[in-house]
């Protein structure tokens, strides 16, 4: 027997986000992420962004470096059309696999299924097409 | 009376005893078996559940708002995760801005050094400049009286304390008489300075030289970029870009010739300086790192008297300067500020489930969150522990007037960081209870090695920046295993003319002009010490690889696995990984084979990805990497090439990676550290 502290009988659900990502789109508006989205967010800044977006944490590209150039990943043209599956497999088995170039490595042996997972759900929510989501008007 | 009377008249008496002995034993049962303790905290004031959302009552709460949730999983997890970025950066700001100087803190024990050692400091700085320091410790500033470079402020470590003209005036006294151990001026002799006034102006020459040495890996500079003031530069020194009117010239020369003889933890290695370099570096810092106006606004001020001297002595108790500055003679006073190390709890107490013998199983753990001595019952603003702190760190004014708290500026997210650190405190380990096995130790054993290497490795102060067997800095690679991946020749080689091997990634290696002799001792250090266990040097015999094995391998490289795509070999390819042009002389046979086969066995968390590649093919692509060979170019044609600006956006990149920088877009949340030693 232990002594109980008197509650209130209300529950109080905590809101907010696991984090944010600015709109590669529109540098206005914020993203509100998920866990999911924000542990995606976090192996795409160490992994992908390399080469998958024009500006990196340390500034230049290596996109340029590559060829054929790898899709930008706010591209929603392009990705919307591939599928999660599609996605899921290209990042573990390596562009090589799925007949496109190999520039692009397999990492099923370095990330976890649920790594690749997050990764893709973050994908997917920056790469809203442009269209969807016009830029700030600017007077 | 008869007993049947009794019976019949007063039938309640022995039901009354019964109940009430029951009551009286209940009571003595509840007494003995409650938690009073654990009564008494939950019921006591309003502020030990200060909520931690504004309309919502924390203690049915114990979690945080899903943005400070990574706070939480630091309650257990005192280790760094590479989930919780945002909190891994909040504890390095923690340690940066020197918290663990006035506060007990969880987790954090005080180093050697806080701030600086001032015993000297009269020796090396005026009154005036300590004067203008005091009063606003930022040299950079521009119109809306901050210089800030991708949404991180550059202000200095330095709090901004509220001091009245005659608080200031006493400290600047009192300060500048600090010169127990006064400068010997060093004399260059005057054919030094013919020499260096012959090849044109010696600060022009001196500024060559300090790009060359790489000063700006530890010290930023700020520079104009079209129009726009950007900082360039590390964050392990202090920023030097008015440096030049701060310091007494005879102070720098001694300085830099012999940095420990000033400050005995100092981090700035002690290089071999030629007279000459000495002489020509010198006049560029007194030069042209200065600004005339930085004095311009300090009142005129005699030598300083005795009182005020006296005044200065107890203010600089009295503020807590003496808590991050030592002085000799003064004593720093103990618990000057309030004890967080359990802060998180009192944001909202943490159900700790703990295993304790099977009678108390569903204990709750309550640990004393000293919120008593903070003054958010007396706060204007909202009394909720998350916006208590951030007002308490970035203007303490507006929690009560009297704080004795400096004023930090820290970026928005930088705040957060912070604070979210602060909700991980969740006091010490619960001694003889399961929760100890939850924390895992932070590896805080140093390492030092003995002997002839262990006094270059003090002079050179490689930990500061490398990491050995889990000790020192996160600047530059990680040399725990160095000996089994570089040959011994190359490291001597390299030790001496750091920029020549590969130019892309070693910029930022400082030239210390080591000598032959000092080289080859660490060289041989690493090589014979820091080996990988399991990682046999001799399994490789390089003398079977054939020509045919190469040609194989080249192919794999360039077609199967595409490996160019992030290493440049010749002049093409990507930079995520290191340039390979010189890979015969500087891998280890056996330290590519075991790279290819598990990258991850080797340096955890290293981004290139493991991939199935088969033992035969392992063995071509180590063939042909072998055969990549390059001699060495002339130290002062690499020096010339690389002081030409041809890599000066490897420098940025380098400054962009070790800084806990943020960016608007596309913004890395604490990108941190981690990266830059496998880039």
């Amino acid at each position: 027997m232990k002594a109980k502290p008197h509650t209130e009988g209300k529950e109080y659900i905590s809101f907010g986000t696991y984090g944010s990502e600015i709109d590669w789109n529109n540098p206005d508006r914020i993203l509100p992420l998920n866990y999911d989205q924000a542990q995606g967010k976090r192996i795409f800044y160490q992994q992908c962004v390399w080469c998958h977006a024009d500006t990196t944490p340390a500034g230049p590209s290596n996109r340029s470096n590559v060829t054929p150039d790898p899709p930008l990943m706010n591209d929603g043209a392009v990705l919307n059309a591939v599928s999660d599956d599609s996605l899921r497999k290209i990042i573990a088995l390596g562009g090589s696999a799925v007949g496109k170039s190999a520039m692009m490595p397999p990492y099923g042996r370095s990330l976890s299924q649920d790594e690749i997972d997050a990764v893709v759900a973050y994908i997917r929510v920056i790469s809203v097409s442009a269209d969807k989501n016009p830029p700030a008007k600017t007077n | 009376m008869s007993a049947k009377q009794v019976r019949r008249g007063n039938s309640w008496l022995p039901y009354a005893l019964i109940a009430g002995n029951a009551l009286l034993l209940a009571l003595v049962f509840w007494q003995a078996t409650t938690d009073w303790q654990a009564l008494r905290r939950y019921s006591q004031g309003p502020v030990r559940f200060a909520s931690l959302q504004p309309g919502t009552l924390a203690w049915r709460q114990p979690v945080l708002p899903a943005e400070y949730a990574e706070g939480s999983c630091g309650a257990c997890h005192h280790e760094d995760m590479p989930q919780t970025p945002r909190l891994n950066h909040g504890r390095q700001l923690i340690v940066k801005f020197n918290c663990i100087g006035c506060h007990r803190l969880q987790d954090s024990e005080r180093p050697a050094m806080l701030g600086p050692d001032l015993t000297n400091v009269g020796t090396k700085v005026s009154r005036e400049w300590i004067y203008k320091w005091l009063k606003e410790p930022r040299t950079l500033t521009d119109a809306n009286g901050t210089v800030t470079v991708a949404g991180v402020s550059t202000d200095p470590r330095m709090p901004k304390f509220r001091l009245s003209e005659i608080e200031l005036r006493a400290l600047s006294a009192y300060l500048s008489a600090q010169h127990a151990k006064p400068v010997a001026p060093y004399r260059f002799s005057p054919h030094v300075v013919t020499v260096a006034a012959k090849g044109g102006d010696p600060a022009d020459q001196g500024q060559i030289r300090f790009n060359q040495m790489f000063c700006v890996t530890c010290h930023a500079l700020a520079v104009d970029r079209g129009g726009e003031t950007t900082i360039i530069g590390g964050d392990i020194g202090p920023e030097l870009t008015k440096v030049g009117s701060k310091v007494k010239p005879e102070w720098l020369v001694a300085w830099l010739r012999n940095p420990e003889g000033y400050l005995e933890h100092t981090r700035m290695p002690q290089y071999q300086w030629s007279d000459q370099d000495l002489y020509e570096v010198t006049q560029f810092i007194l030069k042209k790192l200065t600004d005339p106006d930085l004095l311009k606004d300090v009142p005129q001020m005699e030598s300083p008297s005795e009182d005020e001297i006296q005044l200065g002595q107890r203010l600089f108790v009295e503020k807590g300067c003496a808590e991050c500055h030592a002085i000799r003679g003064v004593q720093p006073r103990s618990n000057f500020a309030p004890d967080l190390s359990a802060l998180g709890m009192a944001a909202g107490p943490y159900l700790v489930q703990v295993k304790l013998p099977r009678k108390e199983s569903n204990a709750l753990h309550f640990v004393p969150s000293n919120v008593k001595q903070l003054d958010i019952s007396v706060s204007k603003i909202p009394k909720f522990m998350i916006s208590y702190i951030q007002a308490k760190v970035t203007d303490p004014t507006s929690v009560t007037p009297q704080a004795h708290m400096p004023q930090f500026h820290l970026s928005q997210p930088d705040l957060e960081d912070l604070t979210m650190a602060l909700l991980s405190m969740s006091g010490p380990p619960i001694a003889g209870t399961a929760q100890n096995s939850l924390i895992i130790e932070r590896p805080h054993k140093e390492f030092h090695p003995e002997g002839q290497v262990g006094q270059l490795y003090q002079r050179y102060k490689c930990y500061v920046c490398h990491t050995f067997k889990g000790y020192g800095g996160t600047l530059a690679p990680d040399l725990s295993y160095e000996g089994s991946r570089s040959r011994r020749e190359w490291l001597a080689q390299f030790l001496r003319n750091p920029q020549t091997l590969r130019p892309t990634l070693t910029v930022r290696m400082p030239h210390f002009n080591m000598s032959e002799e000092d080289a080859t001792t660490i060289a041989n250090y690493l090589s014979a010490t820091l080996q990988k266990p399991n990682l046999d040097p001799a399994a490789v015999n390089e003398k079977e690889f054939t020509d045919q094995m190469a040609a194989q391998g080249k192919q794999l490289f360039e077609t199967k696995y595409a490996c160019q795509s992030c290493h440049t070999i010749g002049s093409s390819g990507g930079y995520v990984g290191p340039s390979l042009n010189n890979a015969g002389n500087w891998l280890t046979p056996a330290w590519i084979e075991a790279w290819l086969r598990n990258p991850q066995d080797l340096i955890p968390g290293t981004i290139e990805p493991r991939q199935s590649i088969g033992e035969d093919e392992i063995k071509e692509i180590t063939a042909y990497l072998l055969t990549l060979k390059q001699t060495p170019a002339e130290p002062n044609a690499a020096v010339a090439a690389t002081a030409g600006g041809g890599s000066r956006h490897w420098l940025h990149v380098w400054v962009y990676l070790s800084l806990p920088v943020r960016t608007s877009r596309p913004g890395p949340a604490g990108a941190g550290p981690g990266i830059i030693a496998f880039l």
